[in-house]
């Protein structure tokens, strides 16, 4: 029987996106799924839905800091929290991120995987800028790219292709009827079904059959 | 080792508290933990937070009558949604719900979980059953309602939720090493299980034999 094909749309600025990242990534060697990586744009989502990030709740941003230390901890993801973490997200654009990882998902998708987890590392681990040109080489750099690859990538972001190209996956994304990030597709019954967050990783598995194992799963030998 | 308390905040207007209280009730019976339910008021909550109900947000509302659609099945819990079903809990008030079961729970406490059931079940199901409290005792706490006891006794419970953090429901808080930890959601019970030394083994485990 065929893969269920299982698309992650994402934002390196998302830290739940994060999550819900690295337990696909385990689980794509284990479940029957096809796991597609989508980079899209969290900022145009909110625009688009009118939703706002859920740290601008204050009680909410308060649990939100510690939700996120012990989740980061139970799915072994070395994510750090800062006490104004989600002040943090606000002060940032992800843009000329998320059009560098589309423009690496065009040319060389083979370092997708790696690429959009050292922008999480330094963001997210790190709490070092993403948005400078100089930064995204160096992450670049970290996730195994030429300096020739890395140049061309970070030309080819101001570029109409790419920028397209990242604006097209976002409005899939809204299609699908994301509103926030993570936004897991699953295709089954000959149709998309979104999964909302990086909590419903155990439903999706039961409604294509396969048995969750937690967010570190043992892989199969 | 003494059991870790563990408190539920809830309203039975909220169908995620609903599958928090089934799978939370299953655990109390496979968990070293002390399961005490505490009836709250969720208007009070989004007013004290400035909170809004999840679903007045067109395309989250949307996703979440499928959502609540999938984990109810998953969760095994007989909630029907219908499609406009968010708008459904903005049309009610739960304050008289809420006192009925805050009395029953100051005194006649062993009623207290099917009765939740119960109001859930009418509300969230369409299927009015009986939760066997007798005719003498419904009314009478039905007469407590509107009492100063009762009504102060749901605030003070309301209050206590917004003290450990909560914007919303259901609300679990969990006592260890110490402190008291709150867990948001229907989805916070395998990582509550991580943090307390105990096993997730889905939303509807066999029983201990």
């Amino acid at each position: 029987m065929g893969r269920t094909v299982v698309e992650l749309f994402y934002d390196v600025i998302s830290p739940y996106s994060w999550l819900a990242f690295e337990a696909l990534c385990r689980y794509q060697h284990i479940w029957n799924i096809d796991l597609r990586f989508r980079p899209a744009f969290l900022g145009g989502i909110m625009q688009q839905t009118g939703n706002k990030p859920p740290g601008m709740l204050p009680k909410r941003g308060e649990y939100l800091v510690k939700d996120m230390k012990r989740m980061a901890k139970y799915y072994q993801v070395p994510l750090r929290m800062i006490p104004d973490a989600f002040q943090h997200i606000m002060g940032t654009s992800s843009l000329t991120a998320m059009r560098f990882i589309t423009a690496i998902d065009m040319t060389n998708p083979q370092y997708l995987e790696p690429l959009s987890r050292e922008f999480w590392m330094r963001f997210w681990s790190q709490h070092e800028d993403i948005s400078q040109p100089e930064n995204i080489l160096v992450v670049a750099r970290q996730a195994g790219l030429s300096a020739e690859l890395s140049q061309k990538a970070l030309e080819m972001t101001s570029s109409p292709p790419v920028k397209d190209r990242l604006k097209d996956t976002t409005t899939e994304a809204l299609k699908y009827g994301a509103f926030g990030m993570p936004a897991v597709v699953a295709h089954y019954d000959g149709e998309p079904h979104l999964f909302f967050g990086s909590d419903r990783l155990e439903l999706l598995g039961s409604v294509i059959g396969e048995k969750w194992l937690g967010p570190v799963p043992s892989p199969k030998l």
